[in-house]
């Protein structure tokens, strides 16, 4: 095992990082505003990379449209799927919203599989960041560099709003205590609206930096959501922070699990999981209220 | 006397009653065809439309069958062992087929198989490619169509160890199947004197190939073998072309369809797989097939779908040839028949292990400069022998039972 090769890895257990990190943010918030684990954000996550395959093979042959358009037509979705769908159910026991995203999980899967075949559809790097680029201690694809300066962006933009925005406060306050910020005037089912909608931008974004690396197909996002699932428990359910930290956490693990012992290096994040969770039950930045 | 009259006269009306019911002839009992394969999961674009081969095949036969209708059925399997098993153990008791084809899933083609040897009815494997099947697990009523295995790797192997170069790395798919290609792959380049330079086992639905990619590169091989299929084969080969490999070494795969290779642009560029049939063959009815089915959904049949079709053509042969529809005498019938098809030109359906052998064809995949008609993505560029691209059935450890 060179050098080289150990560097070469750690990048990658960053690729996979950055769209844990993705998916896990808007996983996290809306967790914390809606109290329901969102099983659709992988479908919203395929149905993102579909939206960018349409895009550039059928409208405008261009990478960077998709990339600035796709995230906000998934946050018009997000937001439309929680003032026609999500928003019936808050007053029943959050059992039966969350086998409405199961729902339509399913429902956005076949759908992709019947307008676009169970086979998956093309998709190719973008034409300026194809090849290799020479870091000087090894060289690496262009892209795989782009899609790590793009969501380490993308997350310090969320950061930025939520934490120096009224709009972020607003939301910040919401995931820890909705009932108290209706009780202050504020209009919460806005917010609702909001947070989804931002979640599902989030998911889309890493439906179309995923697609040149993975190609488009109907059931891309259910591998990456069971994992989603073990950074946000590792990080804490509902804290942002511990999003980005347990995704670049379990990218890692996954990437020097490869190195070390390629058959386990999928099961390794759940032991590991396991073995975190018995000392710190409430993940990594986790607050008390939500389990202890 | 009245009553002697009345009497004769009765016997005489109860006889010609009673004759007159004797002599009816029986009703015709329709031959029933089942395949059973899988619609909805992940071979779903592949496998799915060998349903629509089946009924062309029943079709060209006028529907009818010794003067008896044919009837049809299909069942999906998702690709599910337990679900395959016990919608055989369905089809053979509650729909009462006289048949069963396909079967995609080693793992689901060994319990129908099994199912086949209780019920005493013919089972036909085409999608399953386990060598199983007509080695240790084979029976007196399964058939295995098109391929194995043993073909799949052995054919291309061959092949490349001669054309492309004999050191070699592969990635295989760590369950069954890929381990299974990975001995004959493995055995093949032994033949041929190379070297196998490492090996990575990879977990099924892995969606970053790279370090295994990575490892291969610096092992610098000839010829990079992946043995994966679907989705994996796709995410490995993207991965390769994104690290630059593929301007490097010569990749082989254990498996790619014509759909394979719509679905995910020019990846697939310059690679090398075998094929059981490609569909620019010119084998005999070949061309009509193709156009029918083209017509019909506006695409060319994958080796699959004319697998399919010739097995279910060869047995309604077989049928008129015991001239019943009885599990036996069509066994019989197809045991060590030879035939030319549109899938086989020759082929042969070995007694000894029921297994149907033809020529394995070495495909390339085209270069998209090179792709001059939608759908037309492979050039032949060898064809393997039967003898060489199957196993001696004497070395297939299938004890056959020739019971009657």
């Amino acid at each position: 095992m060179n050098l080289q090769f150990v560097f070469m890895q750690l990048f990658n257990g960053l690729i996979l990082g950055s769209l844990y990190v993705l998916l896990a943010l808007g996983l996290s918030i809306i967790f914390g505003m809606l109290g329901i684990i969102n099983f659709a954000h992988g479908a919203f996550f395929m149905l993102g990379a579909y939206a960018a395959y349409t895009i550039t093979s059928y409208i405008i042959p261009d990478y960077w449209l998709a990339l600035i358009s796709v995230p906000i037509l998934m946050a018009a979705f997000g937001s439309l799927c929680e003032i026609v769908l999500f928003r019936r159910l808050y007053d029943l026991p959050p059992l039966y919203i969350m086998l409405l995203t199961f729902g339509l999980m399913l429902v956005l899967q076949d759908a992709a599989r019947l307008v676009f075949g169970s086979m998956g559809v093309p998709f190719g790097t973008p034409k300026s960041l194809t090849g290799m680029v020479n870091l000087g201690f090894m060289y690496y694809p262009s892209y795989r560099l782009f899609l790590i300066a793009v969501t380490s962006c993308a997350a310090f933009a969320v950061w930025l709003f939520l934490s120096k925005t009224k709009l972020g406060c607003i939301i910040r306050a919401g995931t820890d205590n909705p009932k108290m910020l209706e009780a202050l005037g504020i209009n919460i089912s806005r917010t609702m609206t909001l947070v989804v909608g931002l979640g599902t931008g989030l998911a889309g974004l890493a439906g179309v930096l995923a697609a040149p690396i993975q190609n488009v197909r109907p059931l891309m996002g259910m591998d990456l959501l069971v994992d989603c699932f073990v950074v946000v428990v590792i990080g804490g359910m509902g804290s942002l922070g511990g999003s980005v930290v347990g995704g670049l956490i379990v990218g890692q693990i996954i990437a020097i699990g490869v190195m070390v012992w390629p058959p386990m290096a999928n099961t390794l994040i759940y032991l590991f999981m396991a073995a975190f969770l018995l000392v710190r039950p409430r993940g990594l930045f986790g607050r008390e209220s939500f389990h202890e | 006397m009245e009553r002697k009259w009345h009497a004769i006269l009765t016997a005489c009306l109860l006889s010609i009653a009673f004759f007159s019911l004797v002599n009816t002839p029986v009703v015709a009992e329709p031959l029933k065809i089942s395949v059973l394969t899988d619609m909805s999961g992940p071979y779903a674009g592949i496998t799915g439309a060998n349903v629509e081969a089946a009924k062309m095949a029943i079709a060209d036969f006028g529907g009818k069958i010794l003067g008896n209708p044919i009837e049809f059925v299909y069942r999906d399997h998702m690709c599910k062992p337990d679900v395959a098993n016990q919608k055989a153990k369905e089809l053979y008791e509650k729909e009462q087929v006289d048949v069963i084809f396909d079967c995609p899933n080693s793992a689901a083609g060994l319990a129908v198989a099994n199912q086949a040897k209780i019920h005493k009815k013919p089972f036909i494997a085409i999608g399953s490619g386990t060598t199983r099947l007509s080695g240790p697990d084979c029976n007196r009523y399964t058939f295995k169509w098109a391929y194995n295995d043993y073909m799949l790797a052995t054919a291309v192997g061959l092949w490349a160890a001669d054309n492309l170069g004999k050191k070699w790395y592969t990635i295989t798919a760590d369950y069954a199947w890929g381990h299974d290609l990975l001995h004959h792959f493995s055995e093949a380049l032994k033949a041929k004197g190379g070297t196998l330079l490492g090996n990575e086992m990879v977990a099924l639905g892995t969606s970053d190939f790279s370090p295994y990619i990575l490892k291969a590169m610096n092992a610098k091989p000839e010829v990079l073998v992946l043995l994966n299929a679907g989705k994996d084969a796709v995410n490995s080969t993207k991965q390769a072309m994104e690290f630059g490999l593929k301007k490097k070494v010569k990749i082989v795969h254990a498996l790619l369809f014509i759909e394979d290779i719509k679905a995910s642009g020019d990846i697939f560029a310059g690679d090398y797989v075998t094929g059981a049939w490609y569909w620019k063959s010119d084998n005999p009815g070949s061309k009509e097939f193709v156009e029918k089915w083209k017509k019909q959904f506006n695409k060319p049949p994958n080796w699959m779908n004319a697998a399919t079709y010739s097995a279910v053509t060869q047995y309604l042969k077989a049928v008129e040839r015991a001239k019943s529809k009885d599990a036996l005498p069509v066994i019989k019938a197809l045991e060590g028949h030879e035939f030319r098809d549109l899938l086989a030109n020759p082929g042969k359906i070995r007694a000894e292990d029921h297994m149907e052998v033809g020529n394995a064809y070495i495909l390339r995949a085209k270069n998209p400069g090179e792709i001059k008609e939608d759908w037309d993505f492979f050039d032949i560029v060898g064809v393997i022998p039967p003898d060489k691209a199957y196993q001696n059935p004497k070395d297939t450890g299938c004890k056959m039972d020739t019971a009657e």
